[in-house]
């Protein structure tokens, strides 16, 4: 019962703004001018931020018509703010892409391919530490980033627990693990938990309720890939996510092996050695590391910088254990940075990123000691940078050194898979499914590729 | 009307002053009433615990009542006085916050919405509560039915709208939705305006004076309580805002400061947030809002009530 | 004191004398339709905002829960295909039942808190600074509050668990049980928004005019058949106001599910909003994620409008 005046305008009002919305922003590209300018340059992790503003100013210097503007925005905020660019023709014209996020990206078409400029530039693709650049390149066969960083994962642990329980750093760092009684693995565990009484976890009268110290922290299920989680454990069991990788179509989480893994973690829980599921929501895993609640957490190298702050703490990093065929085996992750399919500035931006993938650039990010970049010898000097911290880290590059390396698993669907292994895994992890409903669950995300 | 005699233990309930002494109902809801304000304050002393404490002792010390390892490094890092490479060292992330700017722009921000919102939402309600007129009631449930929307119906569309009128990184394009009414607004101050007393509007009918005059004249000065009321809660609605102004306002000279203390989030996955720094900025940034109270705050206290009579 | 009650529909120039109940004096009608004018002028700038941001939008909205749409491509039409896979979703169907959930806790929690916190200041304390303790909590951001209470309430690290093992008794998994996430949601929201909301019964409770209490009391009432039989009835209007809008601002619950549990642990804390911004942002799943938009937008008509009608907001009973 609108007035029909006021209906009137209210139409007009509307299809104007209709309108208004439906006209894009005219998109031209001078032959001159996408070679210089200002370019922008997003990544979310402020401790590499000023890294990258003197890798900027290096460019800069070396460029001179070139400006880089860098954005630091949080993970929580930055992917919704690169998809609302790329949605609205805001987008930044240079990013640090994820192995996760690529592929849709790739499937919409807002990157743009690398190959012509690396082959006119020549760029050094043998560079990079093995595998890296491989994992950039979409099914297509194009290459939508060059390699910034890599990691690798490995356990933290408490040094002084170790010693107080007689785990020598040598012990640490050759433990063994196994899906049927957990190999030295699980002894180490159980003998690192304390009970509030002070009875350990193997020996007589183990409280299990009533635990002071685990002897493995627990972040989360870990969801579909589980890479500090649990990857490295599956790995050794010759088991891998997908059919193949990258781009796999098939996921294997109704097979046994995987299953036995899983369901050996969950029942660390239960006998008391890991913190129930629930327990964990919350404040960080590594903040209860640093609490002294937890003996041994297994995590990603990016996470050095944290481990190492908590004061009062001696911190000790093993490699991951090996599995019953002698190997160790870790996920393998690699950062790049991506060029906006709707950058003006496409010549300068591509010279930006081959920068970012360059042993100069790497360099500088290397005497920083946060990550470790691609190219070989950067990350090498990282390792130096990390030692001159204190911070050993052989553990971590081991695994590049022995070929243990397994890359993260790149596939599309990737978030809803997520949506649907996340609660599934949960649910194993908390003893309220049984591992075989993980085959219920994988029927699910292999009905996403069906289609 | 019979009067019979009222117990004594009523004189709380009454509103005319009694001088009875303290009784055990009074003091019952004292007590409650400082549970209620334990409750609420409380919180805030872990805030400040945690503000002066030292990222990596935090977690050790969570037991302790008292700040853990007292630092100032928080409300340096808020306040911009810290290098990057001291912030990084003491957990924090290297990102520059340039506080100042912040701060005035999410005052710049908070205060035209709040003014803007305010003052055309009570114009609206207005029409809606006192005017006559065709299609009335079925406008104001279709402004009803904005409350309804779910943010995330808007907050894509809005962007692209802003972006076209070429306002994306302005003030001007930050303060767009919020400027013409909140929904809220609007049926707030519609209640109070159903709720006033007509005499006064009646009599200056009769006089001979138009809608425009009353309500300038009278209304708005008789609804100085709810509006000051509603000026209050919106602005403080609008300090708070994070998702918008992340949208719209990416450049230093448009970001807000809630924005800006996003630098103490986790930066990345599974990392620890700033807890420090994160919670000095919380206290920085209700402060300017706590002062907004204490000068305004006596202005509702001293309310007459919306009946409107003088 | 006059008051007006409300009469949807058309037909002005009748409504005057015949409405309104007054107390002896002249029915004064306001000059039927010629106010149309008046009142357009009145709401033009709040009616542009209305049309620009909320109506636009919204409509955009609707046609696009007709659409497969990734935000990054375009969209394609499906009919309603997107409303049939929702009837048969498991997880919608648990998003509307923990949602429902929250908005029972949670009302009924911060209304009778609210209530109870607005009778003492009215009573017993109306100072200023009581007040300003009182809507502290107000003042931190939602998010802000979020993050703050899912450190106090670690489990493992937290003060109030703390506190309670102190005090003898079984930590509690506040955020990590599926029975307490939920409710924990509705506590936090609670803390945030009950000083906030007292402010508004507050307000309210002040336009109550001494002389009925005075007539009450008389009358011979006690303290509690007054605030049953007089208070509660003349505070109509804004607890209806007040709850109209805590319901429907707690069926919008998402940012402290976001920032805490982000619907876990597995989907106790998987409101509809949430469940609508994981399929439409995360999973690029925008048309889909706009479907069940509208959906929680049809039950939020719903709510409103049972709450409109039953609890008669529109009127006053001051008389």
């Amino acid at each position: 019962m609108m007035n029909k005046k006021a209906f009137g305008a209210v139409a007009v009002a509307a299809a104007a703004a209709l309108a208004l919305s439906a006209c894009g922003s005219g998109s031209s590209t001078g032959g001159g001018e996408s070679a210089k300018g200002e370019i922008s340059y997003w990544l979310w992790d402020a401790n590499q931020l000023p890294a990258y503003q003197q890798c900027a100013s290096d460019f800069h210097k070396a460029n001179p018509d070139i400006t880089v503007k860098i954005t630091q925005t949080g993970w929580d905020d930055y992917w919704g703010k690169i998809t609302n660019g790329m949605a609205s023709g805001t987008a930044p014209d240079v990013f640090t892409d994820h192995l996760a996020k690529y592929p849709d990206f790739i499937k919409t078409k807002q990157l743009l391919a690398l190959d012509d400029a690396v082959a006119n530039d020549k760029v050094d693709l043998g560079q990079y530490n093995e595998g890296l650049a491989d994992l950039w390149v979409g099914q297509d066969g194009k290459r939508y980033g060059l390699p910034k960083d890599w990691d690798t994962i490995a356990l933290f642990y408490n040094k002084k627990m170790a010693a107080d329980a007689g785990l020598t750093p040598e012990q640490m760092g050759s433990l063994t693990w196994n899906a049927q009684d957990g190999g030295t693995y699980e002894k180490a565990i159980a003998h690192l938990t304390v009970d509030k009484s002070g009875k350990r976890g193997d020996e007589p009268g183990f409280d299990k309720n009533n635990v002071a110290v685990y002897g493995l922290g627990l972040e989360s299920s870990g969801a579909g890939m589980g890479q500090t989680q649990w990857s490295f454990l599956t790995a050794t069991t010759g088991w891998n996510h997908t059919d193949k990788n990258p781009w796999g179509t098939h996921f294997n989480y109704d097979d046994k092996k995987f299953q036995d893994t899983i369901a050996w973690w969950a029942s660390l829980a239960e006998k008391g050695y890991m913190p129930k599921l629930e327990t964990t929501v919350g404040a960080n895993a590594a903040d209860n590391f640093g609490a002294g609640k937890a003996a041994i957490n297994t995590s990603g190298s990016w996470m050095i910088g944290q481990y190492s702050g908590y004061k009062g703490i001696q911190l000790g990093i093993a490699p991951t254990p090996t599995g019953a065929d002698g190997k160790r085996a870790s996920m393998f992750n690699g950062l790049a940075d991506s060029i906006w399919a709707g950058t003006k500035k496409k010549d300068a931006a591509i010279k930006w990123v081959e920068y970012l993938g360059s042993a100069a650039c790497q360099d500088v990010v290397a005497a920083k000691a946060v990550v470790f970049p691609a190219v070989k010898g950067s990350s090498e000097k990282a390792a130096a940078a990390f030692k001159a911290k204190g911070v050993d880290v052989s553990a971590f590059t081991q695994h590049v050194k022995d070929k243990t390396t397994f890359l993260f698993p790149i596939t599309d669907n990737a978030a809803k898979i997520e949506g649907i292994m996340k609660p599934a895994m949960d649910g194993v992890v908390t003893g309220k499914s049984p591992a075989s409903s993980l085959t219920a669950a994988n029927e699910q995300v292999n009905a996403l590729f069906a289609k | 009307m019979t009067t019979t005699a009222t117990r004594p233990a009523d004189s709380r309930r009454r509103p005319f002053r009694t001088n009875r002494p303290v009784n055990w109902r009074r003091t019952i809801a004292w007590v409650l009433l400082a549970v209620a304000i334990a409750v609420s304050v409380l919180p805030f002393y872990w805030v400040l615990r945690t503000a002066l404490s030292t990222n990596g002792s935090l977690a050790a010390n969570s037991a302790s009542l008292l700040p853990a390892d007292f630092n100032l490094g928080a409300f340096k890092r808020v306040f911009g006085l810290q290098t990057a490479a001291e912030a990084i060292a003491e957990g924090g992330s290297g990102a520059s916050i340039n506080f100042w700017q912040y701060l005035w722009n999410s005052l710049l921000f908070s205060s035209i919405t709040t003014a803007g919102a305010v003052f055309f939402s009570s114009m609206a309600a207005y029409a809606f509560a006192r005017l006559r007129w065709k299609g009335r009631d079925g406008v104001f449930s279709l402004f009803l039915g904005t409350m309804l929307v779910p943010p995330i119906f808007t907050a894509l569309p809005n962007f692209l709208l802003v972006k076209n009128l070429g306002l994306l990184n302005s003030m001007l394009g930050m303060v767009l939705p919020y400027l013409f009414m909140t929904p809220f607004a609007i049926f707030f101050m519609r209640q109070f305006f159903l709720n006033m007393s007509r005499e006064v509007e009646e009599a200056a009918m009769l006089d001979g004076a138009k809608h425009w005059r009353i309500f300038f004249q009278i209304v708005m000065p008789n609804a100085a309580a709810p509006i000051a009321t509603l000026a209050l809660l919106t602005f403080m609605g609008q300090w708070n805002e994070y998702f918008w102004p992340l949208l719209v306002g990416t450049t230093e000279e448009t970001r807000v400061l809630t924005v800006g203390l996003g630098v103490f989030k986790s930066q990345a996955p599974q990392g620890a947030p700033d807890w420090s720094g994160l919670m000095a900025a919380t206290l920085v940034s209700a402060t300017p809002v706590l002062i907004l109270f204490a000068i305004f705050g006596k202005k509702i206290v001293n309310s007459i009530g919306f009946n409107g009579t003088k | 004191m006059t008051t007006l009650t409300k009469q949807p529909g058309p037909g002005l120039s009748a409504r005057g004398p015949q409405k309104s109940r007054k107390r002896g004096k002249p029915g004064a009608d306001f000059r039927g339709t010629g106010d149309l004018r008046i009142a357009l002028f009145f709401i033009a700038p709040a009616m542009l905002g209305f049309v620009l941001f909320y109506l636009v939008p919204t409509i955009r909205g609707i046609y696009l829960s007709f659409t497969e749409y990734s935000i990054l491509g375009d969209p394609e039409w499906i009919g309603t295909r997107n409303y049939e896979r929702i009837a048969k979703d498991p997880l919608f169907w648990n998003a509307l039942g923990v949602t429902t959930q929250y908005v029972i806790i949670n009302i009924a929690l911060q209304t009778a808190l609210a209530l109870g916190i607005a009778l003492l200041m009215h009573r017993v304390a109306k100072s200023t600074l009581i007040r300003g303790a009182l809507l502290m909590p107000y003042l931190m951001a939602n998010v802000i509050a979020a993050l703050l209470w899912f450190w106090m309430l670690d489990y493992q690290i937290g003060i109030v668990n703390q506190l309670i093992e102190w005090l003898g008794l079984p930590r509690v998994a506040f955020f990590g049980s599926e029975q307490w996430a939920i409710p924990t949601q509705a506590l936090i929201n609670t803390w945030r928004h009950m000083g906030y909301t007292a402010l508004l019964i507050f307000a309210g409770l002040q336009a109550i005019p001494n002389s009925v209490y005075e007539a009450a009391s008389i009358d011979g009432s006690k303290a509690v058949s007054t605030f049953w039989r007089i208070t509660l009835p003349l505070l109509r209007p804004v607890l209806v106001l007040v709850l109209v809008v805590t319901v429907i601002g707690s069926f919008q619950v998402f940012d402290t599910v976001a920032v805490t549990t982000a619907g876990g642990p597995v989907n106790a804390t998987r409101v509809l909003q949430f469940y609508i911004y994981q399929r439409a942002f995360n999973e690029q799943d925008f048309g889909y994620g706009s479907a069940l938009a509208v959906i929680l937008f049809l039950i939020l008509a719903l709510v409103a409008f049972i709450q409109m009608k039953f609890l008669r907001g529109n009127q006053s009973d001051l008389d």
